[in-house]
């Protein structure tokens, strides 16, 4: 039988022994670790290995339901219900990003990556077939929508998809019918708008007149000029100026959006990584003084951005719901989406053709108004369609 | 107190300055020093949080830096710790498992008596009873026992009749037993756990000791939180290791608690915080030279008479007491590790709320053992007898352990993504800015693998299944530690800067008794 318990206290000696083998992980460890986070890679390329520098790319999605490539190369996708990529790894140099889904409109962008930065990004796609949600004027005990049409036709909405039911009846008797509110309120949205700009002449004094009456729905703050007229929200200001149309910051430097500024290089430089376009309007800005290029470190930061307008006429335009990065343009053929960010190119995608409709955007929804009915378009495709 | 009835005291012990509790009880230039100290803790963990913040503003690459060698020594530490929790596991185990009372038949224990105190304030009488219940059940001979009850008379006439009725059932079975009613209102004292054991040390002195004439060297003495209930060897293991130490005299006797008497009645919070507790002892076990004190406790009669029986004006007695026994006797003081285990109560309330509320207030008081760190500093400046080396390494040792008690948590859960979010426009440009919160919440899952091993070890300490529960409840067992990173914060950091902020505004706290509840 033992006379003493034959485990021992931990020793001193091992204690030690075990703390500087910790120890010494923690050093050997801990740059490899912040290398490694400030983007420094083993490359075993060419049977050699190599540290190489690696920046970043970082992609938010409006739509949940999207695969994003990098140089025809799929992303693998983020955790459920995410809308933001971030992708590591990425070697110096201009890189293709595509953005597409099913029954969506493909956003493509070439972007510069450089070591240690990540370039941000918001891809966006439209629905290819509009979706529309149809606003009645009257609903039925059961409440479904019921439009009265001089005919039973149920093809109203031809130019896109429905995304709920709704009955046409040719009888104007509407006693068993319920009053939708909503329609309404779309309605008076549009009677509003139409009464205040019937006396004016040109698109800028509409969009002074129209934003007056539609303060409440768009968030944005209307300013008089003789020459220019803009809406504004969250510090961006759309300009409209000799009929073209321009993206300006006008919140404090430290705020500004990224694709506001590119990395300050020679004109050829940013014409290789952003495009001509911007490699040009650097150099405008750089000798203006109405729209003067400021300075943060490394970067060039331009006063605004000229959007796309596809050398169309500008009937009007708003912000897009919820998204100040986005601008929507109605022009002579139809409606379009485009985006503020015109490194590579502006992706502009068209959300409704036609040229003989009304829309009026609040903060939350498109409003379009057409041949006397009123409907939403929706800009995401709903999942049980 | 006059020269003679001091004359039993050790020379440092019989400094007016020995036993202060606070810088209000200091003059002069003493006072101010004890209250810098007092300051000291909770602004350097107040500093330690705003400097990451200022730093993530300000500089968040260097934040960013340090954030990931933080996350690395988090999990190092953690492996660091866990092994020590494994041993001890192995040795707690073994020692369970051994035959203490053949190994103590071959010295010579006969001699010894054992002192065995449980202050009490209103708690229910099956928690007395069960305390004593286990004393009854220990492989030891009852008649070197001497069992003090000691009531508190603020807590009523029927506390103290609580424990006469104890008396009369269980007095019998042992060599001596005695209850004691502990004044209220004692000028100078701060009402709780240690006063009420101060003057049941001088009463049972009186009334018993000298009165039997007992040696005082003969005694062993333990102080036992009322809700604790020994395992059958408790004593016979205790007194193997005190006639094996080196200084057995100049040594206290450390048990593991295991909060486990209504483990399965305790919410699956109070569980987590019951078994981290257990654990942090566990791994003190290890590591006897950085370790104090801790709750129900053992040491000899005669170390307690040389310092006049501890403190009755501080908190966090239990740890105080070896801080005085170590100041007093120059430093030779160890802590022997016993490796056996003693079970006491998980903190538990009627209520979901109420468990949190008695948790929370628990751990601050425990956490408020900051004072010690006040105590121990102040007295190392003055007691020079104690090595400089020795000095220096517990300071700095204790310092750090509540430091990172309180810091490290919140570093780590909340203030590792500051930098993201407070950083400069350039910081959140570099692949450092996006990289960091995967990074450091890839070493977190790392570090939580330890839990793995938490989980399997807290299940092999927990008592056997009462019917009433499904098997079920062990799953919800493994998976509570998944709460750890919460409770952490919640039930380790938050009380413990509520207790350091206290301390440092001069906001002195008073003794909180933790509710014991037994089905």
């Amino acid at each position: 039988m033992p006379t003493e318990p034959q485990i021992k206290l931990l020793s001193y000696r091992k204690r030690q022994s075990f703390f500087f083998l910790l120890l010494a992980i923690f050093l050997v460890t801990l740059p490899i670790f912040i290398f490694y986070t400030s983007g420094y890679r083993l490359s075993f390329e060419n049977e050699e290995t190599t540290i190489v520098t690696t920046g970043g790319i970082y992609i938010t999605t409006n739509n949940l339901d999207v695969d994003v490539y990098l140089d025809e190369v799929q992303v693998d996708r983020p955790r459920l219900f995410r809308s933001a990529y971030y992708i590591q790894n990425i070697e110096n140099g201009v890189h293709r990003l595509v953005v597409q889904g099913n029954g969506l409109q493909t956003w493509v962008k070439e972007l510069p990556v450089d070591p240690y930065i990540v370039t941000e990004v918001a891809a966006f796609n439209m629905p290819v077939e509009p979706q529309i949600r149809p606003i009645p004027e009257y609903r039925n005990a059961t409440g479904v929508g019921v439009f009265i049409e001089s005919s039973t036709s149920t093809n109203l909405f031809a130019k896109g998809t429905t995304t709920e039911p709704f009955l046409v009846t040719t009888t104007t008797a509407t006693g068993t019918l319920t009053a939708n509110t909503e329609f309404d309120f779309v309605m008076s949205l549009f009677t509003e708008m139409a009464s205040s700009t019937a006396a004016s002449s040109t698109l800028v004094d509409r969009i002074e007149t129209q934003l007056e009456q539609f303060r409440f729905a768009t968030s944005s703050v209307p300013v008089a000029s003789t020459t220019e007229a803009f809406i504004e929200r969250n510090n961006m200001r759309i300009v409209l100026r000799e009929n073209e149309l321009y993206a300006r910051w006008v919140g404090s430097e430290n705020t500004v959006p990224h694709y506001f500024c590119v990395f300050d290089a020679a004109t050829s430089t940013l014409a290789t990584r952003y495009g001509e376009h911007v490699a040009l309007q650097v150099d405008t800005q750089r000798l203006s003084t109405t729209t003067p290029l400021w300075f943060a470190n490394t970067r060039a930061c331009r006063s605004e951005i000229k959007l796309d307008r596809k050398w169309q006429t500008v009937d009007s335009f708003f912000f897009f719901p919820d998204v100040n990065d986005l601008v929507i343009l109605k022009l002579e053929d139809g409606l379009y989406v485009t985006e503020i960010d015109d490194r590579a190119w502006q992706n502009t995608q068209k959300i409704y053709e036609g040229d003989d409709f009304e829309v009026v955007v609040t903060d939350d929804n498109i409003y379009v108004e057409e041949d006397g009915r009123y409907f939403e378009l929706l800009t995401t495709i709903e999942a049980d369609n | 107190m006059s020269e003679e009835s001091q004359s039993h005291l050790l020379p440092y012990a019989r400094r007016p300055d020995f036993k202060v509790g606070r810088a209000t009880e200091l003059t002069g230039s003493d006072r101010r020093f004890y209250r810098f100290l007092e300051i000291v803790p909770g602004a350097l963990s107040w500093s330690a949080l705003i400097g990451v913040i200022l730093a993530s503003i300000y500089f968040p690459f260097w934040a960013a830096y340090f954030i990931i060698a933080f996350a690395i020594y988090w999990v190092l530490k953690t492996i660091f710790l866990s092994y020590h929790v494994r041993y001890n596991w192995k040795r707690l185990k073994h020692h369970m498992q051994l035959d203490w009372q053949m190994l103590v038949s071959a010295l010579p224990y006969q001699k010894f008596h054992h002192l065995i105190i449980f202050p009490y304030y209103s708690e229910p009488v099956e928690v007395l009873e069960e305390a004593l219940r286990g004393l009854t059940a220990a492989k030891y001979d009852l008649k070197k026992m001497i069992v003090v009850l000691a009531a508190e008379e603020r807590a009523g006439e029927g506390a103290v009749a609580q424990g006469h009725a104890m008396q009369e059932k269980y007095g019998h079975m042992f060599g001596h037993f005695l209850v004691s009613a502990h004044p209220a209102d004692i000028p100078g004292e701060l009402a709780g756990k240690g006063s009420n054991t101060h003057h049941a040390l001088h009463q049972v002195h009186t009334e018993i000791i000298a009165a039997n004439n007992i040696p005082n060297e003969d005694i062993i003495t333990s102080i036992f939180d009322v809700d604790t209930v020994i395992y059958p060897d408790y004593f016979n293991c205790l007194m193997w290791h005190f006639l094996n130490s080196e200084h057995p005299y100049k040594s206290a006797f450390q048990p593991v608690p295991l909060f486990n008497n209504n483990l399965w009645e305790a919410p699956a919070l109070s569980r987590v915080m019951a078994m981290s507790s257990t654990f942090w002892q566990m791994i003190m076990q290890e590591r006897p030279d950085k370790s104090a004190t801790f709750s129900s406790h053992s040491v000899s009669y005669q170390a307690l008479y040389e310092i006049g029986y501890g403190q009755a004006n501080v908190v966090s007695e239990d740890s105080r007491i070896y801080w005085n026994l170590l100041i007093a006797n120059d430093g030779v003081f160890d802590i022997v590790p016993l490796s056996y285990p003693i079970s006491m109560d998980a903190t538990i309330a009627p209520t979901f709320f109420g468990t949190i509320k008695n948790i929370y207030k628990q751990h601050r008081r425990w956490t408020y053992g900051v004072e010690n760190w006040v105590y121990i500093t102040f007295h190392f400046t003055k007691n020079k007898n104690i090595p400089l080396k020795k000095r220096l390494a517990i300071a700095a040792l204790q310092g750090e352990g509540y430091w990172s008690l309180v810091t490290n948590p919140i570093m780590l859960f909340i203030l590792g993504w500051a930098p993201i979010f407070l950083g400069t426009r350039e910081f959140h440009e570099t692949v450092l800015s996006y990289e960091l919160p995967i990074m450091v919440r890839n070493l977190l899952i790392i570090a939580m693998i330890g839990l793995v091993i938490s989980s399997i070890i807290s299940l092999s300490l927990t008592p056997p299944r009462p019917e009433k529960y499904s098997r079920f409840k062990y799953v919800v067992m493994v998976l509570q530690w998944i709460m750890v990173p919460i409770t952490m914060i919640i039930f380790s950091a938050l009380p413990g800067l509520d207790a350091q902020t206290r301390l440092m505004f001069g906001r002195y706290m008073g003794f909180w008794v933790t509710p014991k509840r037994v089905k």
